[in-house]
This record gives C-alpha cells, sequence and structure tokens, in this order.
C-alpha cells in the first residue's frame, strides 16, 4: 500500500476544468507521437535503414555469392572485395548481402505469419468464447509446453533443412505469444462497458473492431513484433550455427559465423562481419522499440 | 503541536492554481475544504505533502513544531510521512496493493516495520480488529467493500501514528452508510488528538465532521468560518450557490417530488420472479419489476447490494438465475440506452471522441447537425470531439455520454450512479442536461443511485434493494416516494 499516492492527482491537475482555472495546456495525444524520438533512436533507424539498404541492393551489386575460385582463398580485404575472400575463395561481401536478405526476409515472414494466425485466433476466442476459445485455448497451451526449438527440430527433421520448414518452424513457435497476449488484452477489451455501450448503440462488430481492439493492440502488436523479428533472426543463426538450419551453400548469418570460425586468426574481417550484422539488427530493433513501450 | 501553512501558491507556467492566505490547524480540530473539481483543493493537500505532480512549482512555508519548511521543495518533507503526516487515499479500492493481504500492506506503513516485521504485523493486526476488521486481516482488497477498503486505508495511513492526516476526498463512491463510518474514523484520529484536513466536495462529510470549514474556489479561499456557519448561512454568493446545488435543495421544472406514480403506461421492460446471486451471495430473489413508458424510476440501496446487477439482468446484458425479463418492442434497435458511471470508460479509451461520435451518426443514417445542436444545448464546444476520453472532464464526458444515449430517441434510458463521481455543481448539471432531454423525448428513465435525495428529486417511484428488501415482492407501483 503506499500511503501518499499521487496517482490520482492528474484528476484535478490535467484536466480541463468546469468554470474552474484555466485549463493546464493539454498536448493532444496525436501531435504527441509525432514527437521526433531521442537520438538513440534516430541513429537506430537510420543504421537499420543502412541495412536494409544493403539486403536490397546487396544481392544485386555483388550477385555471385556461390562462385569459388580456391587461389584467392583467404584474401584480405580491399576495394573491389571490401570484406576480402572466404576460405574457399568465395566473396565475402557477396554472402553477407545475400545472408542479411535471407534473414530479415524469413524474419519478417516467421513474425508476420505468427501475427496474423495469433491474432485471428485470438480474436476469435475472445470474442465467440464457449467451446471454440477452450479449443484454441488447449491448443496454444500445448504449443507452450514444447519447447521452441524442439517444434523446429522436429519440422527441420521432416525435409531436412529446406527454408519452408524452417519458415513453418519458427512461425509455429511464435503464433502462441500473439495468441496469449491478444486474448488477454481483447477479453479485457470486450467485456468493458464502452463495447457494451456500442452494443446498445448497435454499432457492429467493424466499430468494435476498429475504434476499441484496433487502437489498444496496436502498440502491443509493434511492440511484440519487433521484439519477434529479433528474435527470429537470432533463431535462424543459431540453427545456422548449430548446422541444422539452412544447408551449406546457401550463405547464412550463423552458417557463415560457424565457418568462419577455425579462421579467426588468419582473417577476422570473415567471422567479425556476420557477427557485426548481427548485432545491429538486434540492438537498432531493440533501440527502437523502446519508443513503443513508452507510448 | 500545531501547524501553520503560509501563503502557499502552485502555479503552472502563467497560471495560479492554488493562492491561499494563512491557515492555521490546531489538534482535535478538524479542518475542511469543500468546493468543485478545479478549484485547487486536491493540490493544497498535495502541496503540503510535498507530492504534487513534477511540472507544477509550489511557493510558500509550513511551520510544524517550530519547524518550518519550505514548500518550494518537494523533498524536505519526505522523512515526516508516516510519522508526521500522512495521506488517505482518495478511491481505497485503488491505492491498496492489489496482491498483498489487508495486514501486510497495513503492517508496511509501521515505523518498526523494517527492524520489527513480525510486531508491526501484530500492531496492524491489532488496529485492524479495533476497526471491526479482524475478520478481514487476511483478505485481499478486491474481495473487500469500499468501506472496508476505505477502514483498511485508514489503518495503512494511521498505524505509523502521525498526527497529521490529510484525506483526499475520502468519501468518493461511497454510500450514506460508509461514508458515516468513515466520519466515524476520521473523528477517532481527531479524538486522539491529531489534526485533520479533509478534502472533499461532499457537503455531508463537511457537516458531520463540523470544525471548520473552507470554501475554495478557482485557487482561492472566498469563505472560511465555522462549519456550522457556513454551512447553514452562507455568506458568499459561491457558497449559497454550492448549497442550492444538493439535490435535497433543487428546485427544476422536472422534479417530481411527491408525485403520484405514472399508471397506464406500456410496459418497455417486465422481469418477472427474477433472482440473481454473485459469489454465494443472493442479491434478490423472487423480484418482479415493470418499467413503464415515460416513468423515472430509481433503484436504490447501500453499494453490494445488487443495484447494477439488477439493472443488467433488466437491460438483458446479464442473464439471471432464474426469472425472465421481457422487452417491448418499442425498445429494439438501439432505443435502450445506459449512462455509466465513469463515463471515461464507456468511450473507446485511444481514439478522439470524433470517431464513435461518427460511427453512430453513419450507422443510424443521423443528420450531423442533430449532434451539433445537441452539443449546443447541452452547452459544449465541437472542439471537445478532438479530444480523447481521458482528456475531457468527467462532467463534459458524461453530458457527451447523454448526448449519445439521445442521439437514438430511446425510450429508456438507463443510468448507473451516472454522477456519483461528479461534484455537487457539475452533478446539477448533468442531472439537469439529462432530465431536459428525457422530458423532451419523453423517454423513461431508471436511475440507479445510492444518493436517497437524488433519487428523491428525480424520480417519480423508487425500487429499494438491500438485504432487508431481498424478499419483498416489487410490483408495478413499487414504493411511491
Amino acid at each position: 500500500m503506499a500511503p501518499f499516492d499521487t496517482g490520482r492527482t492528474g484528476v484535478e491537475t490535467g484536466k480541463p476544468a468546469q468554470g474552474g482555472p484555466p485549463a493546464l495546456p493539454l498536448v493532444p495525444a496525436a501531435r504527441r507521437r509525432l514527437v521526433p524520438g531521442t537520438a538513440v533512436q534516430g541513429v537506430a533507424a537510420a543504421l537499420l535503414a543502412v541495412l536494409v539498404l544493403f539486403a536490397l541492393i546487396g544481392p544485386l551489386a555483388w550477385p555471385d555469392h556461390a562462385v569459388q575460385d580456391l587461389s584467392r582463398f583467404l584474401e584480405a580485404p580491399s576495394l573491389a572485395e571490401p570484406l576480402g575472400r572466404d576460405h574457399l575463395g568465395r566473396s565475402v561481401v557477396a554472402r553477407l548481402a545475400h545472408a542479411t536478405q535471407l534473414s530479415l526476409m524469413m524474419a519478417i515472414a516467421c513474425v508476420g505469419t505468427a501475427l496474423l494466425v495469433g491474432t485471428t485466433g485470438a480474436l476469435i476466442a475472445a470474442w465467440r468464447g464457449g467451446s471454440i476459445e477452450t479449443a484454441l485455448n488447449g491448443l496454444s497451451e500445448a504449443f507452450i509446453a514444447l519447447p521452441a526449438l524442439l517444434v523446429i527440430l522436429i519440422f527441420s527433421a521432416l525435409a531436412n533443412g529446406d527454408l519452408w520448414t524452417l519458415y513453418a518452424g519458427l512461425a509455429l513457435s511464435q503464433w502462441v505469444e500473439y495468441f496469449r497476449m491478444v486474448r488477454a488484452r481483447s477479453a479485457l477489451v470486450l467485456a468493458g462497458p464502452a463495447v457494451e455501450a456500442a452494443g446498445l448503440l448497435r454499432l457492429g462488430p467493424v466499430h468494435v473492431m476498429r475504434r476499441h481492439l484496433w487502437p489498444d493492440l496496436r502498440p502491443l502488436l509493434t511492440t511484440m513484433a519487433t521484439f519477434g523479428i529479433g528474435s527470429s533472426i537470432l533463431a535462424l543463426s543459431t540453427l545456422g550455427f548449430v548446422g541444422i538450419g539452412v544447408r551449406p551453400p546457401t550463405p547464412e548469418l550463423g552458417l557463415m559465423i560457424t565457418e568462419a570460425f577455425p579462421y579467426y586468426h588468419e582473417a577476422p574481417w570473415m567471422s567479425l562481419a556476420p557477427v557485426l550484422v548481427l548485432s545491429t539488427i538486434l540492438i537498432g530493433l531493440l533501440s527502437l522499440r523502446s519508443k513503443e513501450a513508452r507510448q | 503541536m500545531s501547524m501553520r501553512l503560509n501563503h502557499l501558491v502552485v502555479s503552472h507556467a502563467d497560471s495560479t492554481l492554488v493562492d491561499v492566505g494563512t491557515l492555521d490547524f490546531e489538534r482535535g480540530r478538524p479542518v475542511t475544504i469543500v468546493g468543485e473539481s478545479g478549484s485547487g483543493k486536491s493540490l493544497l493537500a498535495h502541496a503540503i505533502m510535498g507530492t504534487l505532480p513534477a511540472n507544477l512549482t509550489a511557493r510558500g512555508s509550513l511551520a510544524m513544531d517550530g519547524q518550518t519548511f519550505d514548500l518550494s521543495d518537494r523533498a524536505n518533507r519526505r522523512g515526516l510521512w508516516g510519522r508526521l503526516m500522512s495521506l488517505l487515499p482518495q478511491e481505497p479500492t485503488l491505492a491498496l496493493d492489489p496482491t498483498m493481504r489487508a495486514q501486510e500492506q497495513v503492517a508496511e506503513g509501521a515505523t518498526s516495520f523494517t527492524t520489527d516485521s513480525s510486531g508491526a504485523r501484530r500492531t496492524a493486526g491489532t488496529l485492524l480488529a479495533a476497526l471491526g476488521l479482524g475478520h478481514a486481516s487476511r483478505a485481499f482488497p478486491h474481495t473487500l467493500s469500499g468501506g472496508m477498503a476505505q477502514r483498511v486505508a485508514f489503518a495503512a495511513a494511521t498505524i505509523g501514528g502521525a498526527p497529521v492526516l490529510i484525506a483526499d476526498e475520502p468519501s468518493k463512491g461511497l454510500d450514506e452508510r460508509a461514508r458515516t463510518e468513515l466520519a466515524g474514523l476520521l473523528k477517532l484520529h481527531l479524538d486522539g488528538g491529531g489534526i485533520l484536513l479533509t478534502i472533499t466536495h461532499d457537503l455531508d462529510l463537511a457537516r458531520e465532521l463540523g470544525g471548520d470549514v473552507l470554501v475554495m474556489k478557482d485557487a482561492h479561499v472566498v469563505e472560511q468560518g465555522c462549519a456550522r456557519q457556513v454551512l447553514t448561512e452562507p455568506a458568499h454568493p459561491y457558497t449559497r450557490r454550492l448549497l442550492e446545488a444538493e439535490p435535497a435543495n433543487w428546485n427544476h421544472a422536472w422534479a417530481r417530488r411527491g408525485a403520484p406514480p405514472e399508471e397506464g403506461g406500456t410496459a418497455l421492460v417486465s422481469g418477472e420472479g427474477l433472482s440473481k446471486a454473485f459469489g454465494g451471495q443472493q442479491l434478490f430473489s423472487d423480484l418482479s419489476v415493470t418499467i413503464r413508458a415515460g416513468e423515472r424510476v430509481s433503484l436504490g440501496g447501500p453499494s453490494g447490494s445488487g443495484k447494477t446487477t439488477l439493472g443488467n439482468v433488466l437491460l438483458r446484458l446479464l442473464p439471471p438465475d432464474a426469472g425472465y425479463v421481457h422487452h417491448a418492442v418499442a425498445l429494439r434497435g438501439g432505443r435502450l440506452q445506459k449512462l455509466y458511471q465513469d463515463p471515461a470508460l464507456a468511450f473507446p479509451a485511444r481514439v478522439a471522441l470524433r470517431d464513435p461520435f461518427g460511427d453512430v451518426i453513419r450507422r443510424h443514417r443521423l443528420e450531423p447537425a442533430r449532434l451539433e445542436e445537441l452539443m449546443a444545448s447541452l452547452g459544449l464546444t465541437p472542439a471537445l470531439l478532438n479530444r480523447r476520453p481521458g482528456q475531457v472532464s468527467g462532467g463534459e464526458l458524461q453530458r457527451l455520454a447523454i448526448i449519445r444515449a439521445m442521439l437514438l430517441e430511446p425510450a429508456l434510458v438507463f443510468a448507473d450512479e451516472p454522477t456519483s463521481r461528479l461534484d455537487l455543481i457539475t452533478q446539477e448539471l448533468t442531472v439537469a442536461c439529462l432530465m431536459d432531454q428525457v422530458d423532451r423525448h419523453g423517454c423513461a428513465l431508471v436511475l440507479v443511485t445510492h444518493d436517497y435525495a437524488l433519487a428523491n428529486a428525480v424520480a417519480g417511484r423508487r425500487i429499494p434493494l438491500g438485504v432487508a428488501v431481498t424478499e419483498r415482492l416489487v410490483q408495478g407501483a413499487g414504493t411511491p416516494v
């Protein structure tokens, strides 16, 4: 208990009073959101933009990520080859560009699918209730009981490291958190007086979706998705690192780190490049996220 | 000891929110500040405590026991909290920690808690037992009624033995019985030689406490003096206005004091043999209620007596355990509307008010001009629609809720404690707006309230609820007021 609770003072200070003293200046919510973020967020956004550009243009600029030239084994960085060549004489920058593109695309696809499936399921469960909710809830609990890595492993064992199995495994392991968060949140909103009033006004489900649920869920989903993209990229490279992810000729960040390991002394740029990309993506996403959390 | 407040000025940017001269507080003599929301009375309490929001600046000084504190420094009174001064927060159910049992959170307020926690727990147990809560010391706050939560909060605020107690709107949301109990608690503090400052817009509480009363308006004290004198023979016009705003003193054309119950209208809502229990407690059983067109009914009873539940059963928002509710055809298509106790919760929280109103107009193909017309007649500026519900004052938002309900020209409006969170003047304005609209559309009104005077002023008949009347059959005419 906080005997000195001041949480409610806003009632008398923040709101315009009737016939009372002049109201305190209120910053409209819409404008507050447009206030530029901190410098950290600016830097994070810039770094992420550079990486996305690299992922989009890089593979076009350096298309040959698989061409081997053993005579150029572990070549040091030069102007033509900014990151040098690896132990098989392949261009590291070309592999890095393809790997970044793959990671970002996979992560976005996985998070998008998980978000869509989880949110749709959650809304159906919260809205309809009854046996549908019980069934969906049971399913989500079954998935929570399974470790995420196990789900991915089972799927990659099915088709031996094809991209779609990784995608399906990652998406399947992630939809549960969206489902549970959205269900809990929207059950609260749907049970509130505002939605009850909307029902008495005969405003229909579109209104409830658009005015009540979506504005409430949006900040939550943005935060979760930013986190989700980061953890998907990390999961993908972890799988590559332990050798059960993407199959070897395809460049992938985790795989590149593993391959570069034996040569870290002779060619440190080879292992540093993917590590740098990975940490930039993660730090960038986390720094961006704090903006949402503060809203 | 004594306490003296010297020339307190609280300001934000260029506007002055509180500006009072010298105030003296004595042991055993209660000081009560009354006034409407926004008059600065709560800020005065927080300025004394040192708990003002950071964007406000305070000037002035506070003398206690020969020590003088500069009020512009927020931190210098922190060491006094709990030992010399403590705050009884408003809305105790929100101020208590929902995850802690009553005795545990009361014990944390004891000064000996860090050195001797089991002793503090014992003290807390004794204190709660003395307040008649011995059986509830292991209870979590959500299982307590408003009055019981208030007593737990009182125990937590006073366990440290602070002689100065500041109560900020302590009677908000409490029914008559709980308010009398609260006044008893506060007097207990005074009898122990304490200093009491109460901030309230509840004149009945001020009357019960006695002592000195200060009337605040627009940051200034407009009248002060002995409670009996100020509240019976007010000198300042504003105090007179405040007293006139009490429902018992209303004098409006729509007030139906003593009107006979209307007969012969078509039944809009009829419930037969209704029963409902919540958590093992039977709220009502075999209750039959009929609401007729154009009628004004009040549902009364102490908090926890099932007023809101009965209302929701009658609105068919909640199924009864037994019995059935029949709605007339006239109520179809949104012609049955409800007003909520907290209007901020009745609008979608995160969008500007323009959107929900726009949706109502589009969905029911109404003339947008009707909204403007209603807003003008209820004294609201169109600019309010650009704000979110949380940025509009309670009184204005409740009037917006009335407009939203009236847009559909309802046959029956169900108002669930629509003004229990508003101050007297705002309450009168809001009820006047509501009754004006009800009169104009000739719609029926069911008013849920624990305020007998308000029910009396507005309704033609009263359906009482509560343990004593549970078994009683309230049919048709009910109890004429």
